[in-house]
C-alpha cells in the first residue's frame, strides 16, 4: 500500500464539485427530466435532437456535455432571450462615428481679424491697426505689438503698410508716419523723426525748494544754503515743527503721583503723544525700572543667574514633574 | 586663507614626493634674460628692454601672493600684481628654469619647429625690405607715380603682416600679453589687442550703439577702430552706462586705444542728441563737450577732459542733465581722427591741426544748443574712429547739478501730452441687423 493517489483523489473531487455546481446554477436532476420532457413534447417534427437517443434511458442523469448543447440548441426557440441564461447576443458596431469633427464640421464664427485702418487713415495712440493670429504683419515705426499679435498705433499720425529690406528681407510692417506726404521705410543713416509728446509745466513749489534746499546745504557743494528760499510758509501740521505746534499740558494720576503730561497738536488735528512715545511708554513702566541693565562680560552676576536657574529646575524635578532626563540644569 | 586653498591641490601635486614627475624642475613662465633675447627680439623696433632688476619675493609683483603684501607693492612700487594671485603662489613654490633648459623633450622639438619657422619669416621680412628700398629708390615717370605709391602700400601692408606672422607662434608673446605688459609700439602685441577688442568689447559697443540709435541720431555710420573706455574719477563707465548726474558732473577720463603705428590728432565730442524741444514738439542736439587736436599714440591713451589745453578745447565740459519726467539722455562720445598730413614720416605725427582760435571766432560751432556734429565732421574733414555712450537720467542730484552749471530749468517737469481719442463715427444702419 503506498501513498493515496493526490491527482486521482483531487480529480474526482472537482467532478463532484462540478454536478454540485450545475444542480445548484440550474435545475435539481429530476426536475431537469421533466422539464426536457416537456420541451420535447412542444417541438417540431422538423427538429433533429442530436441528444434524442439519450433520453431512452430514462433513470440516467443526461451529462455536462448533452444539456449544454441542448440548452444552445433551445435558446434559439425562446421568446425572451434573459442575460440570466447566459445567452450570446451580437454587438452592432457603429458605422458612423457619433462624437468630434465628424463629416468636416463647418467653419466656426468668424473672429473678425484683419485690417482696422488702412494705409494713409488719421490714427491716435492706442487704436487697433490690424488683427492677426500669428505675425503676419510686423510693427514698425512707431507702432507697438500686443500679446495676441495684434498692431497698435504707438503716435498719432498715418498709417503706413510697408517692407524693409534693410531691417528684415521678407518680413511686412506697418508703421505710422506723422506728415502725410511722409514715407517708409525712411532713408538709411538718416535721422530718425521722432516726437517729443510732452509738454514742460513749472514743478509745485514745495518740491523744488525742498530739493534745493537739501542739495545747496550740504557742506561738500561749498555754496551759500538758499535762506531766502526756505522760508516758505508750510501749509499743513505735518510740515511744522514741534515746538511751532500747539500745546496742552494735562495732569496725569496714574501711579499714584500725579505728571504734568505735554500733548502736542498733530496731524489730524488732535492734542495726543506722538507715536515714538507712546511706542517708548512701556520702558518707562515699573515693571521696566526694576530690570536691571544687562553688563557684558559680568562673570559673576552670570554665575548668580545660572546658580537661581538650576536650583530652580532642581527644585522642580523633584516636584515630579518635567519628566526629561537630560534637559537643561 | 583663500588663496592658499586655492592653490593648495596643484602645490600639493607638484611638491609631492611619491610621484616621479616632483622630482624633475617644474617650469616657470618668469622670464630669464635669454629667453627674453631669444623670444622677443622684435624686428619692428630694435631696443630691447633690459630684464627687471631682482626683487625680494615679498616685494615682487609676479611673485606676491598674499593679499596684505599686494596691497604693500601697490603702495610703496605703484605697480599692479601680475596675472592671477594662483599663478603668483605658483611661481613661488617652484624653480626658475629658463625655456631652452626645460627636459621636456615635446616641447623642445615643438620649439625648435617654431624658431625656424620665425627664421623664415625673418628672411622674408628682410627680403621685403630690401625690395621696397630698391622700389623707393627708383626714379619713374610722374604718370607712373601713383602706381608706385599703391606698390608700396601694399607692400608695407605685407610687411606689416610678416611681422605678426613672426611673433605670433612665441609662448613668451602670449604670456607677456596676457600679463597685460606687452608694448603697443609692437605690431604683434597691437594685433592681439586689437583682436581681443574685437572679440566681445567692439561688439558689445556696437550693440549698445545701434540698439539706442546713437548711429543714424547723431552720425550717419561709424566703424570704430580705436577702442575707448570712459572713467568718472575713479569710476569706470562701461558702454551705454546709465550714470548719476552727480558722478558726471566732472569731466570724464577718456582712454583712447589706438591699434595702428604712429601718433594721431584727434577731435572728441560729447553730444546729447536728447534735448526736448516743445514749441517743435521734438528734440534737438546739445554739445556737452568739444575737443580738437589730442595727441593720441598706441602707448599715450588717456585723455583728461578736463586738463586739456586752452588751444584744444572748443566747448569745456558742461554736467550732462536729464529735466525731470524725460526719458533717459544718451550722451554719445565721438573720437574723430583729423585729416592726414600728406608730408609726414611714418613715425611723426600723422594729422593735421585744427585751427581752434578760428573756429571760436566764427561762432558757428561754440553754441552747445543745436549743435550738429553731422556738419562739424563735414566742415572740418573729419572722420570719425571711435565711439563711447553713457545715459543719464533725472535724479535727485540733477537739480543741484543743473544749478551749480547755471542751467536754467532745473524746476521743469515733463508730462505728457494728452491726446484725446478720435471721434466715435457710427457706421451705416446697414450694418446692424
Amino acid at each position: 500500500m503506498g501513498p493515496p493517489i493526490r491527482g486521482v483523489a483531487s480529480g474526482r473531487r472537482f467532478a463532484l464539485r462540478a454536478k454540485a455546481s450545475s444542480a445548484a446554477l440550474r435545475i435539481p436532476a429530476v426536475d431537469q427530466q421533466k422539464a426536457l420532457a416537456a420541451y420535447s413534447i412542444r417541438l417540431t417534427t422538423a427538429m433533429v435532437l442530436p441528444a434524442r437517443p439519450m433520453f431512452s434511458a430514462a433513470p440516467r442523469a443526461p451529462s455536462m456535455a448533452t444539456l449544454a448543447v441542448l440548452e444552445s440548441a433551445l435558446s434559439g426557440l425562446r421568446i425572451s432571450t434573459s442575460a440570466a441564461i447566459g445567452s450570446h447576443v451580437s454587438r452592432r458596431h457603429a458605422s458612423h462615428q457619433a462624437q468630434g469633427r465628424a463629416n468636416k464640421a463647418a467653419d466656426g464664427a468668424g473672429k473678425r481679424l484683419g485690417a482696422k485702418k488702412s494705409g494713409g487713415e488719421f490714427v491716435v495712440p492706442g487704436n487697433i491697426l490690424f488683427k492677426q493670429r500669428g505675425t503676419l504683419w510686423f510693427p514698425g515705426d512707431n507702432c507697438s505689438m500686443g500679446r495676441d499679435h495684434t498692431i497698435h498705433a504707438a503716435q498719432p499720425g498715418y498709417v503706413r503698410y510697408y517692407r524693409d529690406p534693410a531691417r528684415h528681407p521678407k518680413r511686412k510692417y506697418i508703421g505710422i508716419v506723422f506728415e502725410k506726404n511722409q514715407q517708409l521705410p525712411a532713408p538709411v543713416n538718416a535721422v530718425r523723426r521722432r516726437k517729443l509728446g510732452m509738454l514742460a509745466y513749472q514743478m509745485p513749489q514745495t518740491y523744488a525748494v525742498q530739493e534745493s534746499a537739501d542739495l545747496l546745504t550740504g557742506p561738500q557743494t561749498g555754496l551759500p544754503g538758499n535762506a531766502e528760499m526756505g522760508t516758505a510758509k508750510p501749509s499743513t501740521i505735518r510740515d511744522q515743527p514741534n515746538e511751532s505746534r500747539g500745546i496742552k499740558t494735562i495732569k496725569k494720576t496714574g501711579s499714584g503721583k500725579v505728571v504734568d503730561e505735554k500733548l502736542t497738536l498733530r496731524p489730524g488735528y488732535q492734542y495726543r503723544q506722538a507715536n515714538w512715545e507712546i511706542g517708548r511708554a512701556a520702558e518707562r513702566s515699573k515693571a521696566a525700572q526694576m530690570v536691571k541693565p544687562f553688563v557684558p562680560g559680568d562673570r559673576f552676576a552670570a554665575w548668580r543667574k545660572k546658580n537661581i536657574r538650576v536650583a530652580k529646575n532642581a527644585e522642580r524635578r523633584a516636584m515630579g514633574r518635567g519628566g526629561k532626563k537630560g534637559g537643561k540644569k | 586663507m583663500a588663496f592658499e586653498k586655492g592653490a593648495r591641490p596643484l602645490a600639493r601635486c607638484l611638491q609631492c614626493t611619491k610621484h616621479e614627475r616632483a622630482a624633475l624642475p617644474i617650469r616657470t613662465f618668469t622670464t630669464s634674460r635669454a629667453a627674453l633675447l631669444e623670444t622677443t627680439n622684435d624686428p619692428a623696433s630694435t631696443e630691447t628692454a633690459p630684464p627687471p632688476a631682482r626683487q625680494p619675493m615679498s616685494m615682487n609683483p609676479e611673485l606676491v601672493s598674499r593679499p596684505s603684501q599686494e596691497r604693500r607693492v601697490v603702495a610703496e612700487t605703484g605697480k599692479q600684481p601680475v596675472a592671477s594671485r594662483r599663478r603668483r603662489y605658483m611661481l613661488k613654490q617652484t624653480q626658475n628654469i629658463p625655456f631652452e633648459q626645460l627636459p621636456f623633450q615635446c616641447f623642445q622639438e615643438a620649439r625648435k619647429v617654431l624658431q625656424e619657422d620665425r627664421k623664415e619669416k625673418l628672411e622674408q621680412i628682410r627680403v621685403q625690405r630690401e625690395r621696397m628700398e630698391r622700389l623707393q629708390a627708383q626714379n619713374v615717370a610722374p604718370q607712373d607715380e601713383g602706381r608706385k605709391n599703391h606698390r608700396l602700400k601694399s607692400m608695407r601692408e605685407s610687411l606689416d603682416h610678416l611681422k605678426i606672422l613672426a611673433d605670433i607662434n612665441d609662448p613668451m608673446v602670449k604670456k607677456t600679453f596676457e600679463d597685460k605688459q606687452g608694448d603697443m609700439n609692437k605690431p604683434i602685441y597691437r594685433h592681439l589687442a586689437d583682436k581681443k577688442w574685437r572679440s566681445y568689447k567692439r561688439q558689445v559697443l556696437m550693440q549698445r550703439i545701434t540698439q539706442m540709435n546713437v548711429v543714424p541720431d547723431v552720425l550717419p555710420a561709424v566703424d570704430p577702430v580705436v577702442s575707448t573706455s570712459l572713467m568718472f574719477g575713479r569710476r569706470n563707465v562701461q558702454h551705454g552706462e546709465i550714470v548719476d548726474s552727480r558722478v558726471s558732473e566732472i569731466a570724464p577720463f577718456l582712454e583712447i586705444q589706438p591699434y595702428d603705428q604712429g601718433e594721431r590728432l584727434y577731435t572728441v565730442a560729447v553730444v546729447d542728441p536728447d534735448v526736448p524741444n516743445v514749441k517743435k514738439d521734438g528734440f534737438d542736439y546739445r554739445c556737452h563737450y568739444l575737443a580738437s587736436n589730442v595727441r593720441i599714440s598706441p602707448t599715450e591713451t588717456m585723455v583728461r577732459l578736463g586738463d586739456l589745453s586752452e588751444k584744444q578745447v572748443i566747448l569745456p565740459w558742461l554736467a550732462p542733465y536729464s529735466q525731470k519726467g524725460l526719458p533717459y539722455q544718451r550722451l554719445a562720445i565721438f573720437i574723430m581722427e583729423q585729416p592726414k598730413l600728406e608730408s609726414a614720416a611714418d613715425s611723426a605725427c600723422r594729422s593735421q591741426e585744427i585751427d581752434v582760435a578760428k573756429i571760436k571766432e566764427a561762432g558757428r560751432y561754440t553754441k552747445r544748443h543745436g549743435f550738429i556734429l553731422r556738419s562739424f565732421n563735414t566742415t572740418q574733414d573729419l572722420k570719425p574712429v571711435g565711439a563711447d555712450l553713457f545715459r543719464t537720467v533725472y535724479d535727485e542730484g540733477t537739480a543741484g547739478v543743473m544749478e551749480r552749471a547755471g542751467v536754467i530749468g532745473g524746476d521743469i517737469e515733463f508730462k505728457r501730452k494728452k491726446i484725446e481719442p478720435l471721434p466715435y463715427k457710427k457706421l451705416p444702419g446697414s450694418r446692424y441687423r
